[in-house]
């Protein structure tokens, strides 16, 4: 097990206890027919529950990467959509390969990606730097042959991404 | 917020409140009520969806009248490219611009040149451009006002440059009233338009404080008197400041051909723009630069107020191109200057206008979601739109926001008349 390691953004530190609203989404590794589904489903919950356009924007970007990763590299995943009083945290849980060395693949351009996953225009390595820059708060673990786990958080407030 | 007036008007006389259009309408702006067709203003983008499914001719468009015209002192008629596209061979857009001002204006004014200038100043802007990618075109005022309404995340993507027919007006009109010696405002400058669309830009401008157009005239209803002068009178307006380059701009496609940037996109009708733009907002299409977007299948050329059909037209715009050769009036330094000096600038910024939330309180509108969540597993899920919304969806959301009841699905009214029905039976029994 290589983590967790805690990387937190300008917003990161605060007490995240309560949780108003919770809703899991299934992803299927592979499934680059609906990649992005997710990421426009949360969109439209959150537009209806009042979220303001730049959180929704910045949790978008990273929904859309999470979610991709997903569909890249692991069997199946689930991402779980938690709406907090003042923010909205997002839970990634795969079933896959994992990440050997977090610390490299937090670089922006490096990346594992087969040719097949460049051609379709993906796998440029900027994906979990992209989601950092684009959250609060963000955690990553991964286990080598078990899978990988990101939590991230965005803040009402906050200003990452901007 | 004050009540646009919108460029769709329901004629109540004549709609019977079937649902067709509620159907169609791709931003679901309308409901039928008390038989009648009612659009939600704050949702209509003037796309000119239930006009062009409407059986019964009841969804109108709002246009200029002739009486318009007498307000002014001089009078300046603008036509859309599309208007010369409505003509075949036998007349070339000289004799249109003839034609058309003998219809009641002091002046027809041909806006091809500006398209080019346009086009220029697009490329110009492209070159130095930095992210968000890719920028988007901002010619479809139904497309603007979609990108306001449903994709408010894309607005930094528009380009900011002000569209040929506001530019046109503005340039023209300045000059009418410096050689004329009259005020602005007694000069009148009226669009002759493909689209409901941009009958409605002129009203409720977007990147603009107030538009420099006065009205419009359909098309359509231009098009049989035009036509007959033409017969009459053989006369022709020069041509020599007609640009095919800007010509092409008629039809999707054409922006970006006269364009030097060749890393773009065209994209056709509404269903390919969502599709498009759900993607853009997710992050795909970051690597290219420029996309030019229309909701009419094959951009202005299909507008809703326009007589030949898309087809003739497109071939109609292939012959003029035929006739006067590779017209490019614009020179690039002229473009260079106008840019240095801001001509092109957006005078206002464009605004998104989100969804309404279900409540302006996070706890409240969690709680609204549930039980819409909850409202949409007791409809019937058929979509049959006989409540007046058009689909369960919307109205669950309608319910819950107040405005409908859940008694207006009929599969929920006919499960409780066959549950009155059998209760007094079960009362027998017992």
């Amino acid at each position: 097990m290589s983590g967790p390691i805690a990387l937190e953004g300008p917003g990161g530190g605060r007490a995240t206890g309560e949780v108003l609203y919770r809703e899991t989404f299934e992803i299927l590794g592979n499934d680059f027919e609906h990649g992005g589904v997710v990421a426009t489903r949360i969109k439209a919950i959150l537009r209806q529950l009042g979220f303001p356009t730049e959180a929704i924007r910045r949790l978008s970007i990273a929904n859309f990467e999470a979610e991709m990763n997903v569909i890249m590299y692991a069997e199946e995943g689930t991402l779980e959509l938690a709406v907090l009083p003042h923010g909205v945290r997002v839970t990634v849980d795969d079933r896959g390969p994992g990440i050997p060395d977090i610390d490299w693949a937090m670089q922006e351009g490096n990346s594992t990606a087969t040719p097949e996953i460049r051609a379709r225009g993906f796998g440029a390595g900027l994906g979990l730097p992209n989601i950092k820059r684009n959250s609060d708060e963000f955690v990553i673990e991964s286990t080598v042959g078990v899978g990988t786990r990101l939590s991230y958080t965005v803040y009402v407030s906050g200003n990452a991404g901007a | 917020m004050p009540h646009r007036a919108h460029a769709i008007v329901t004629d109540t006389t004549r709609c019977i409140g079937c649902i067709t259009c509620s159907k169609a309408c791709p931003t679901k702006a309308i409901r039928v009520r008390d038989n009648v067709a009612e659009v939600d203003d704050e949702l209509c983008i003037d796309c000119g969806t239930c006009m062009e499914v409407c059986r019964r001719e009841a969804m109108r468009p709002r246009t200029s009248s002739p009486a318009d015209l007498k307000k002014f002192a001089y009078t300046v008629a603008l036509p859309s490219l599309t208007l010369y596209a409505q003509f075949g061979r036998e007349f070339h857009p000289g004799q249109v611009l003839h034609a058309l001002r003998g219809l009641g204006f002091d002046e027809t004014y041909d806006i091809s040149w500006m398209c080019e200038m346009v086009m220029g100043a697009t490329d110009a802007y492209l070159s130095e451009a930095t992210d968000p990618w890719p920028k988007i075109s901002v010619t479809c005022p139904a497309l603007v006002r979609l990108v306001q309404i449903r994709y408010p995340d894309l607005i930094p993507h528009l380009v900011p440059i002000e569209t040929p027919r506001e530019l046109a007006a503005k340039l023209r009109r300045r000059r009418i009233a410096a050689e004329r010696g009259l005020d602005p405002s007694e000069i009148g400058m009226f669009l002759i338009t493909p689209c409901t669309a941009l009958s409605h830009s002129i009203v409720a401008p977007m990147g603009l404080e107030a538009s420099h157009l006065d009205g419009v005239f359909s098309i359509a209803e231009m098009y049989g008197p035009i036509l007959k002068s033409m017969r009459e009178d053989p006369g022709s307006d020069p041509v020599d400041t007609v640009s095919v380059r800007g010509l092409r701009w008629a039809m999707a496609g054409g922006e970006i051909a006269g364009m030097r940037n060749a890393n773009s996109m065209t994209v056709r009708g509404l269903q390919d723009v969502i599709y498009v733009f759900d993607r853009i907002e997710a992050g795909t299409f970051q690597n290219v630069d420029f996309i030019e977007a229309y909701i009419c299948p094959d951009g202005c050329v299909s507008g809703g107020l326009t007589v030949v059909g898309r087809y003739t037209a497109q071939r109609n715009l292939q012959d003029a191109y035929r006739l006067l050769g590779d017209q490019a009036t614009v020179k690039e330094e002229k473009v260079r200057s106008l840019l240095r000096e801001h001509f092109f600038d957006l005078e206002a910024e464009i605004r998104a206008r989100p969804v309404r939330p279900l409540a302006p309180d996070l706890r409240e509108a969690i709680a609204l979601k549930r039980e819409k969540d909850a409202l949409l597993k007791r409809l019937a899920g058929k979509g049959c739109a006989a409540c007046g919304a058009p689909d369960c969806e919307t109205l669950a959301d309608d319910i819950v926001r107040g405005k409908a009841q859940l008694t207006d699905c009929v599969f929920v009214r006919l499960a409780a008349l066959e549950k009155a029905q059998s209760a007094p039976q079960r009362g027998r029994h017992d």
